[in-house]
């Protein structure tokens, strides 16, 4: 599902310049495309997630690049642990 | 549900300041991104930012305590978490720096898992482009006969797509390897070309058949005749026969749409019978003198 910028913007609630500030941060990297970078359903996951930790939680600018960074890693490892894990149960 | 301010463990004299800090030691606590594989916290999340949108607006704390509202239907309803959408291809990519050398530590203890590590790495590489969304409008006859067109793309470049005979309205054409590059070293992603189809003056469309309705002179139905009709390549001759009326059908085999795997559909044509529309005496005078017979009433089904 490929989601363009117009739509991203109405439908995270977001304005042009906070979500050129997060592109810039690279908190988001959606595709770069011509005229306008297209996004992905995960975008879309990932803006409400920075949206509540700037909002909810109270997480400044530097803490939410730290943050992302250290989700983006679990998932790795979350990744290959299932890997490890399902290719262990077939042995 | 929970009594909000038993949830956010705060007392109902809570200050505002006070039962912000409380949610937000919940929610670094408890948000299901912070907490990917704890189900219950997500239950509790629920509950925690429920119980917060109802403190944390003034009026609705107010008519809460007043007794006039409930906590219930208080949860948040969350859209989507990302965790959600983590392993999508649209997530993965985030983690692909991190998948590159974040793990070499202990990837260099565990050959299954450095391994695992490489083909992701690689498949991040060879991950082909995104394929792109065109519209392109043609004529009608170019559906019926195929044609090449041109797309303008919006950066100004343009692709040139062969229109198969016989498509339809609606059809996508897939153009491989025309859309937006690999953002690695993969295949270019498709570009996927919608067809819509201009109405033709004369003729319609009807499946794999083509109608066209053409006028005839009195003359040509009654006493039958040779006639030129318009197909879609081209004019034939076709016999009018004898003793033709409006809305009679003539059916040209083969003339009308080309079938996907041979073959063609069929072109009809429904007659219509024309008067002169300028006055004609010969004309006139004819019929003046002319008595149909007693079975020529086209009104009869209509008024008996």
């Amino acid at each position: 599902m490929i989601i363009t910028k117009s739509e991203f913007l109405l439908r995270t609630h977001l304005d042009r310049q906070t979500l050129e500030v997060w592109i810039e941060e690279e908190w988001l990297s959606p595709e770069q495309a011509d005229p306008e970078p297209l996004f992905s359903e995960a975008d879309l996951a990932r803006a409400g997630l920075i949206r509540d930790l700037q909002g909810d939680l109270g997480v400044n600018k530097e803490g939410i690049g730290v943050i992302l960074n250290l989700v983006d890693q679990i998932h790795s490892l979350r990744w290959a642990l299932a890997n490890r894990i399902g290719s262990q149960t077939e042995e | 549900m929970k009594d909000p301010y038993e949830t956010l463990g705060v007392a109902k004299t809570a200050t505002a300041e006070e039962i912000r800090s409380a949610y937000r030691k919940l929610a670094k606590k408890l948000h299901p991104d912070l907490n990917p594989g704890d189900k219950s916290a997500e239950e509790k999340f629920k509950q925690a930012a429920g119980a917060y949108d109802l403190l944390s607006d003034e009026e609705k704390r107010r008519r809460f305590d007043a007794g006039e509202i409930d906590a219930s239907g208080a949860e948040r309803q969350h859209e989507r978490y990302y965790k959600e959408y983590a392993q999508d291809p649209g997530g993965r990519r985030y983690q692909y720096q991190t998948a590159g050398s974040g793990f070499d530590d202990f990837a260099s203890q565990d050959d299954f898992l450095a391994e695992l590590l490489r083909r992701r790495q690689e498949q991040a590489r060879r991950a082909p482009g995104a394929d792109r969304s065109y519209e392109l409008e043609i004529d009608f006859l170019d559906a019926v006969n195929g044609a090449t067109r041109r797309v303008t793309l919006p950066d100004g470049g343009s692709l040139d797509v062969a229109i198969p005979a016989g498509i339809e309205e609606g059809q996508v054409l897939r153009l491989r390897g025309k859309g937006a590059p690999s953002r690695g070293e993969g295949p270019p992603g498709d570009a996927l070309v919608a067809i819509a189809i201009r109405p033709h003056r004369f003729f319609t469309r009807e499946g794999d058949d083509i109608l066209l309705e053409l006028p005839v002179t009195i003359q040509e139905a009654v006493l039958g005749g040779k006639v030129k009709v318009p197909t879609a390549t081209g004019a034939v001759m076709a016999a009018v026969p004898k003793g033709s009326n409006t809305g009679t059908t003539l059916r040209l085999k083969g003339k009308g749409v080309p079938k996907r795997g041979g073959g063609a559909g069929d072109q009809l044509v429904k007659l219509k019978v024309m008067a002169p529309t300028e006055p004609d005496a010969a004309l006139e005078n004819f019929l003046s003198g002319w008595t149909p017979g007693p079975s020529y009433d086209p009104r009869r089904d209509m008024l008996s």
